[in-house]
């Protein structure tokens, strides 16, 4: 890389000149925050920002969620591969890029922006970002829909073109995405703080060179790279060796095709882990296909789990990594397939991996998950001020249980991470709604050793006619899985409570189901797989939760073996099959 | 005479001024369990005449301590019918993004002691369906069946509406009338219905021991003797009376720490210096806090227990806004998977302490490394130091990794800890859009001056400050406190479309309670200062900038005032605004300061010295940039006021020590405060 003079640098300074890189990824991903507009950006942290090197790998990566992990990385990648064979990027420069299919993209809503940083006059790093615009265009308001068969119904594209040259704004560009979008000072406004956090990390990546030298911030750089990959490898060398396999199927793509097969092969060597995902499913008509970076950033998730989920992140890290999938295929989509809800697809890139290495790996993997995002999207007017009001939500569910551990209730999925649920107080202020009921859904699937954490049910009321809700809800059809012995979760689904008392549903995936007022839409969640045979459960547990309210007591018979007299409370007696096994 | 103690983890202080202005110190060892015992050991340590104490004033970790370690009482929860499970499903958020085995932290309430009853308000605080009286009934016998201790009421839209809750409030306490209860709205009357029903609970859950525990103190005062006002510190840098104190014991959460930084505050106020960043380093952690134009900065964004792995618990009540990290004296080196030195977050706390302390430690501290490079003195511990095992130590642990010297290494442990501290310091200042240069830092704390001026220069302070007192700094800043209470109420309204009479009439009714409430505690309307602040926000935001609201009367141009405030403030924290934008105000907070007779702070007698009155001795320090020098060593005590030392040099007090580098100034300022100019 670079000129790099080799050099000696002293341990102290690198490891200063490393948590200086870490400390600017974190500043970039405040800077970004606080200079944006839009709630997604600054509540949701549905963003990303990182530096890396010349030549695109990456030094460190800021997130609020798992889903950007495998994408700055590529569309510095591209940037470079477009634009650097000749020189073409100057100090100054900023590219935007939002292409699916290459560089980096995922759906048309997460845009990127990459700048190059310049030192003297040479070019030593990258400064790069990726947010979720709220509307990027496209045929329904806030662009991603359940019903879309092609790209061009999903929005405007970004195919890796400049934003600025040389520190002149591309004015034209500009004015077409005004044009372009539902909600222009939103969408521009979070594309000027994505340019603010890119100029931070230039400004403070030339403010360290010019401390420390720039000879010695490329000599960290490098040394951090080898110094993660080191750690990744010796935790490589710890994982069990071999070849390992899982199938599952994703429900249907919103339009009416479906269920579709899915399937991994996990090889682990002392040096490698290879994930191959050949003989998945071809793309599909409907908007779940997944980009080939995002099935990379749903890998690399799973992998920093199962590696080492706490270490910062680099390049260095990934390196012992490789994904191999087919052409066309549900995990690899190509011009023009529909991709607007993609996650429901990418997260089965990091399931799968999940599934195959769960029982091998049950000191850092737990069971199945809820898995979806579980999206929802309800407009109409509020009741009172008669204003256009619009709900675009994630839903939180139920998680595995794991080795010592029972599962987590209501979690964001793994795609998600430093994410919020709306309160009610505030939905209810500003949406035309009531929320009859934000409870925990104790169905009592999952159980186990270890039992799955519930899933929740959230109610909305509609409290004005003509209202419409559009929800996106996977594992509808296929249930989070157990493992070691335990039993799988329940299915994530909703349904509508019809102010007449009529009942429609359940449902999985719904395009803009019209609401009258007291109509009600129940939001209902996963439950999470078990581990471990629920008849190994400790019978204080077992009494805990009939008491909480989490099983009942014929599910304590049945799937435990423990009698609970319902009018005391108390363990009367155990079957013959819990004692059989002789757990008392 | 005003006398103050404060609580920590080692040492109880305390700190007194007598009505010539004149200022003391004590510490005794911290007594736990009975903490009460600490006080009064350290009353008797410093000799003053117990009947002359005429304000007593007490910090303490009560609280924290109760939570932390999970010791309240078993508490009960009372919710609207559909949402008991909200305690549980918090905000659904997973901060250490990549661990699938993530624990959630697990609620204070177990299920089946959280119940429901049927009531319902809207966002505006209309009833919608009637409290059940009936079914609250039930849930008192169900909670006495289990034996609850102490019970939460949580209803949704109470902050509009109290009604439903003090309906539920008034059934207990004729049922049940030894039962504590908390409902929300007497603790926070802002919306989000998970962090209020989570700060209801954990007021419930402390406050049997917040009552036992000031009953004690009380009653242990008054067996020594002592009569006069008797106040606690609360978290948002004012004070409450002892009984106040029992009914919110949330308030207190961080008692103590605020009062450092409230003492910054007041100790600028003094000496002219508005904008300070305040720097506090004990044993466990360093901790630091921006002081904007002479304003604390205080919030109701708390939580305990939130790291960046794990979400905690979130606690609204005001508390100073202070960033806190997991490193102070006791922090231990250690080499990570990647073979870096890494220093804290784990401590080695008091025991076995350092391996300095000599009580067992074998853990390379921070502490070790300032002793190795002779920042610390051996002669100024109050044990013997075994030199050898801290080098040894530190040669085992740290530089045979690296193949260098015990001296490298030690450098290299303090550059690391400093580096840490750094980004804290950055943190709250340069990532706000705060420049450091416009501040002064004051240092206080066992380790704070040890390490500040190296760290000023680095973010580009120019002036350090050492307050007097500044190893027991946070009782010094409870000395000059006021009792304050904070009102916060939600009040959702856009600016364009806000009813004035009804506003004029929240601002009013917040302060006539205000009143009351200080009535109650023996403070004349007189004496009782207000100042308003209106949380705003562009429509359509999730996020509000406090706004400082003229007193009185609120007319169409107040409001215009506020409207323009707004989009100041806004444009300063988060770079822009948006000119012309719909505009809403989502909280009102009233601050009423009871205003207490304070005694003026004494000028030192002007003596004739020169630095060698104070000169110690000469001793080698190790200096990141400049290698080994032999410095000259003060005693700060033998300090005259308007003295000037040039850097390199040491300034040592009993528990801590200034270290101050080539090129640096200080002198000693007419208070007896160490002022040194960076060389920035």
């Amino acid at each position: 890389m670079n000129n790099i003079k080799k050099k000696k640098v002293d341990p102290f300074t690198l490891e200063i000149v490393k948590d200086s890189l870490n400390a600017i990824g974190e500043e970039m991903f405040y800077a970004l925050a606080r200079t944006s507009m839009s709630p997604i950006i600054y509540e949701v942290l549905d963003y990303a920002t990182g530096l890396t090197d010349s030549k695109g790998q990456l030094l460190t990566q800021g997130n609020g969620v798992t889903g950007f992990i495998g994408m700055l990385t590529f569309m510095v990648k591209e940037t470079v591969e477009k634009f650097n064979k000749n020189g073409d990027l100057k100090p100054g420069d900023i590219i935007i890029i939002n292409d699916p299919y290459g560089g980096g993209g995922s759906h048309l809503s997460d845009v990127g922006l990459v700048m190059p940083i310049f030192y003297r006059g040479e070019l030593i790093a990258f400064s790069a970002n990726k947010a979720h615009w709220t509307e990027v265009g496209g045929k329904d308001p806030g662009s991603w829909t359940v019903d879309s068969t092609e790209i061009f119904q999903e929005g405007l594209q970004f195919p890796c073109i400049k934003l600025y040259d040389e520190g002149k704004l591309n004015q034209p560009l500009v004015e077409i995405i005004r044009a372009n979008v539902r909600f222009p000072d939103l969408s521009l406004g979070d594309m000027w703080a994505q340019v603010a956090a890119l100029r931070t990390g230039e400004k403070r990546f030339i403010e360290l060179c010019d401390k420390y030298e720039k000879d010695t911030v490329l000599t960290t750089i490098n040394h951090l790279l080898d110094a993660s990959e080191k750690v990744t490898r010796n935790q490589l060398t710890e994982l069990p060796q071999g070849t390992f396999e899982a199938v599952d199927y994703i429900d249907d793509d919103g339009i009416g095709n479906g269920p579709f097969k899915v399937q991994v092969k996990v090889t682990i060597t002392e040096d490698q882990f290879v994930c191959d995902f050949r003989g998945s499913h071809p793309q599909v008509l409907g908007p779940i296909n997944c980009s080939y970076t995002a099935l990379m950033s749903a890998v690399r998730t799973i992998f920093l789990a199962i590696t080492n989920p706490s270490q910062d992140v680099n390049d260095g890290v990934f390196r012992p990594l490789e994904v191999i999938v087919d052409k066309k295929s549900i995990f690899s989509a190509e011009r023009p397939a529909a991709v607007s809800t993609y996650w429901e697809t990418m997260l089965y890139g990091a399931d799968l991996i999940w599934k195959a290495l769960a029982p091998v790996l049950s000191h850092r993997l737990s069971a199945g998950h809820l898995l979806s995002v579980c999206g929802v999207v309800l407009s109409g007017l509020h009741q009172d001020t008669k204003e256009p009001f619009l709900i675009v939500e994630p839903s939180v569910g139920g998680w595995g249980a794991g080795e010592g551990m029972d599962g987590a209730t209501g979690q964001f999925c793994i795609g998600d991470g430093e994410t919020y649920n709306v309160p009610v107080e505030v939905a209810e202020t500003r949406y035309g709604v009531l929320i009859d009921e934000y409870s925990l859904h104790t169905d009592g699937a999952g159980a186990g050793k270890n039992r799955g954490g519930s899933g929740v049910i959230r109610s909305y009321r509609a409290l004005s006619d003509n209202q419409t809700v559009t929800a996106t809800f996977g594992r509808h059809k296929f249930l989070p899985w157990g493992f070691n012995g335990g039993k799988d979760g329940s299915r994530n689904q909703f349904e509508i409570v019809k102010a007449n008392g009529e009942i429609d549903g359940p449902f999985g995936k719904y395009a803009r189901y019209p609401l009258n007022k007291n109509d009600v839409v129940r939001l209902i969640t996963a439950t999470g797989g078990g581990y471990g045979d629920p008849l190994s459960r400790s019978s204080d547990k077992v009494l805990f939760d009939v008491r909480s309210g989490y099983i009942t007591v014929q599910q304590a018979l049945e799937d435990y073996g423990v009698v609970i007299n319902p009018d005391t409370s108390e363990v009367e007696r155990f079957t013959a099959e819990r004692q059989e096994k002789g757990l008392a | 005479m005003r006398v103050a103690t404060d609580i920590g983890g080692t040492f109880t202080d305390l700190v007194y001024v007598d009505h010539q202005g004149r200022v003391g110190v004590a510490k005794s060892n911290t007594t736990p369990p009975n903490f009460e015992q600490g006080v009064i050991d350290v009353i008797h340590r410093s000799e003053i005449p117990v009947q002359e104490i005429e304000t007593f004033i007490h910090g303490t970790t009560v609280i924290i301590n109760a939570l932390t370690e999970r010791k309240g009482a078993k508490t009960g929860l009372i919710t609207t019918k559909g949402f008991r499970d909200v305690l549980e499903i918090g905000r659904g958020n997973r901060p250490d993004l990549f661990n699938v085995r993530y624990k959630k932290p697990a609620p204070f309430v177990p299920r089946h002691l959280r119940q429901e009853v049927e009531e319902r308000l809207n966002y505006k605080g209309d009833v919608l369906t009637p409290l059940h009286k009936e079914q609250v009934k039930a849930v008192i016998q169900e909670f006495k069946k289990n034996g609850v201790e102490a019970i939460a009421v949580s209803y949704l839209h109470s902050y509009a509406n109290p009604t439903h809750e003090q309906e539920t409030v008034a059934i207990i306490k004729e049922l049940w009338p030894d039962v504590f209860v908390t409902a929300s709205h007497e603790v926070t009357k802002e919306w989000r219905e998970y962090e209020r029903t989570s700060t209801t609970v954990l007021n419930s859950y402390v406050k049997p021991i917040a009552s036992s525990y000031v009953d004690r103190l009380e009653s242990k005062l008054s067996d020594i003797d002592t009569e006069g006002s008797r106040y606690i510190m609360q978290s948002n840098g004012g004070t409450t009376t002892f009984q106040q104190s029992k009914s919110t014991p949330i308030n207190m959460i961080e008692s103590g720490p605020v009062a450092g930084i409230f003492g910054a505050a007041i100790l600028g106020q003094l000496i002219g210096e508005e904008n300070i960043i305040a720097f506090d380093i004990g044993g466990t952690t360093a901790k630091c806090s921006l002081i904007d134009g002479g304003e604390v900065k205080v919030t109701t964004d708390y939580h305990i227990e939130k790291t960046g792995l794990t979400a905690g618990y979130p606690i609204k009540v005001p508390v100073v806004d202070i960033v806190e990290i997991g490193n102070g004296g006791g922090s231990i080196a250690w080499i990570d998977d990647a073979g870096s030195l890494k220093v804290g977050p784990e401590s080695a706390g008091a025991m076995p302490g350092p391996v300095a302390y000599g009580r067992g430690g074998t853990e390379p501290t921070t502490t070790d490394a300032n002793l190795i490079t002779g920042r610390l003195s051996p002669k100024n511990f109050e044990q013997f130091v075994e030199m050898e095992n801290v080098r040894q130590a530190v040669e085992e642990k740290v530089a045979k990794n690296f193949g260098i010297s015990v001296e490298e290494a030690a450098l290299g442990i303090i550059r690391i800890a400093n580096s840490n501290m750094l980004n804290a310091l950055k943190l709250i200042s340069v990532r706000k859009g705060y420049d450091p240069r416009d501040f002064s830092l004051v240092a206080f704390g066992g380790g704070g001056s040890m390490h500040a001026l190296a760290l000023a220069k680095e973010l580009g302070v120019r002036k350090v400050i050492v307050p007097v007192a500044s190893p027991v700094f946070a009782a010094w800043g409870m000395l000059m406190t006021d009792l304050r209470h904070d009102y916060i109420q939600t009040f959702i309204r856009r600016t364009d479309d806000v009813n004035i009479k009804e506003l004029n009439h929240e601002w009013t009714s917040i302060e006539s309670n205000a009143y009351a409430q200080y009535q109650d505690e023996g403070i004349e309307a007189n004496k009782v200062i207000f100042s308003r602040f209106a949380d705003m926000r562009y429509v359509g935001q999730e996020h509000t900038v406090k706004v400082p609201v003229p007193n009185g009367e609120i007319n169409q141009d107040t409001l215009a005032e506020m409207t323009t405030r707004f989009h100041h403030a806004h444009e300063h924290h988060f770079t822009f605004k948006l000119d012309g934008a719909a505009t809403e105000i989502v909280n009102l907070h009233v601050i009423a300061f009871g205003t207490v007779q304070k005694p003026e702070l004494a000028k030192l007698e002007l003596v004739d010295g020169t630095a060698e009155d104070a000169f110690k001795e000469v001793r080698p320090v190790l200096y990141e940039e400049h290698g080994w020098i032999d410095t000259k060593v003060y005693d700060r005590n033998l300090l005259s006021t308007e003295v000037t030392i040039e850097g390199p040099a040491i300034v040592e007090e009993a528990s801590a020590s200034t270290v101050i580098y080539p090129g640096q100034a200080l002198t000693v300022d007419l208070y007896g405060n160490l002022i040194i100019e960076t060389g920035v």
